[in-house]
């Protein structure tokens, strides 16, 4: 016959009323804190929480509203995400194309090709972020030493992401990663500040690129060029936290 | 077509996962600690985990709706109470990797004793710790599994165990030193 000290049960107090006890474990318990004046008042006490818990505490509701504001968001989502080609009437690609005529007309082909090539990359960008955050796979590499990251890169990429260590500005390097963006694998590096991850994607750099700044999805990104490289910075941290990153890479890699 | 596939995607997750828009709610008023802001928190994770809807696998559908939203959570509280993001005193594990070395940390126990007017469990409640406060609302109101608590807050089943275990003791202690047992 199994018999547990008194400190092997209260080790395992919280487990035998929340039911996560397998039953061999479970039957010694009982016995135990049936006979035992000190354990069996403390494994009641702890019951008495729980019902008091249970039984005084507000169950919240989601309200009617909210759940209809979702509905209506979620709709908006599911067109806006879907390819413009498909969701376009005949008409308003008509018209679109008339629009794209005036401007190569006016010289401003350009302009407009760029703004949609930088949203197209900047929205799989944001993806790419939100996959990291969800998934178990914030990094291939995992280190706070930039000696480490940078080559670890090297013969997996083309391009060769500046990693410098911002710690003591308060943003943490965590690690590198290589992710797919727009079907090339391409650099990300990880930095942390606090609870905010920080992905720097390192792309080549956008001719005439400007340094810019987007909310995206509630997501803010921030992009410069440095040399050869074009360097977007995505994170859920405040605008003002990511301008301060920014600022700190750039004084770090003297851009 | 894309947009028919872009509908269907919709009601898809209208069916999986808004069932359990109630527990996403509860948590997110947990630990925003008022109605207005858990809405807004509910519903920027709704949208995020949509976008992210194509990993999701059959499964367990409520944990990972809750992860998303205790993701928000945080995130919002990083934006708006910082103060409460404190790490807690003396626990072995900084669950977040790559973690700053806390500023300050948390006594549960003395915080709680320090407030004289918490007599009701609710209100106790939401003067924890956001780590030990939603370990509390989790197994006790949602009822999870420690194996769903520890896919939904994203640490080992031994650091559930240890932070329940935690934040009953200190809600038993100010609970039973107000005379209220």
């Amino acid at each position: 016959m199994w018999v547990m000290r008194c400190e092997e049960v209260r080790a395992r107090l919280d487990a035998y009323i929340d039911r996560e006890l397998p039953e061999t474990e479970r039957a010694v318990l009982r016995e135990h804190l049936a006979g035992c004046a000190e354990c069996g008042p403390e494994a009641a006490a702890l019951e008495r929480l729980r019902d008091g818990i249970r039984g005084s505490v507000p169950v919240y509701q989601a309200p009617a509203a909210l759940r209809r504001q979702i509905r209506l968001a979620l709709r908006r989502e599911a067109v806006a995400s879907a390819p413009t080609a498909a969701r376009a009437p005949g008409w308003l690609a008509y018209a679109a194309s008339l629009l794209l005529a005036v401007a190569v007309g006016s010289g401003g082909t350009f302009m407009l090709l760029g703004e949609r090539q930088e949203d197209r990359i900047a929205s799989e960008l944001i993806d790419s972020h939100l996959r990291s955050l969800l998934g178990t796979h914030l990094t291939d590499v995992a280190s706070s030493d930039q000696h480490t990251v940078k080559p670890w890169f090297a013969g997996r990429s083309d391009l060769s992401p500046p990693v410098v260590d911002l710690r003591s500005d308060g943003f943490p390097l965590i690690g590198g990663r290589l992710d797919l963006i727009d079907g090339k694998p391409v650099p990300a590096l990880v930095y942390k500040r606090r609870e905010h991850v920080i992905n720097v994607f390192v792309l080549p750099a956008t001719k005439g690129g400007l340094d810019r700044a987007l909310i995206r999805h509630g997501y803010n990104l921030r992009h410069w060029d440095e040399g050869d490289l074009g360097l977007w910075a995505v994170s859920d941290a405040s605008t003002d936290e990511l301008d301060e990153f920014v600022r700190a890479f750039r004084a770090a890699t003297g851009s | 077509m894309a947009w028919i596939a872009q509908r269907r995607r919709q009601t898809r997750f209208e069916t999986v996962v808004l069932p359990h828009l109630d527990a996403a709610y509860a948590l997110a008023r947990w630990l925003t600690r008022n109605e207005a802001d858990a809405a807004d928190v509910v519903q920027e994770a709704c949208l995020r985990a949509f976008r992210y809807f194509d990993s999701y696998r059959e499964g367990d559908a409520k944990s990972w709706l809750l992860r998303i939203v205790r993701r928000a959570c945080y995130d919002w509280l990083g934006r708006n109470r910082p103060a409460e993001l404190v790490s807690l005193a003396s626990e072995g594990d900084p669950d977040i990797p790559g973690h700053d070395p806390p500023a300050a940390t948390i006594d549960a126990d003395a915080l709680l004793q320090s407030r004289s007017d918490l007599q009701r469990l609710d209100r106790l409640i939401e003067e924890l710790p956001p780590p030990l406060r939603e370990v509390i609302v989790l197994r006790e109101l949602h009822e999870l599994e420690y194996r769903q608590i520890a896919e939904v807050t994203g640490v080992p089943i031994g650091t559930v165990m240890s932070r329940l275990h935690r934040a009953r003791a200190a809600l038993r202690r100010a609970w039973d030193g107000k005379g209220c047992g």
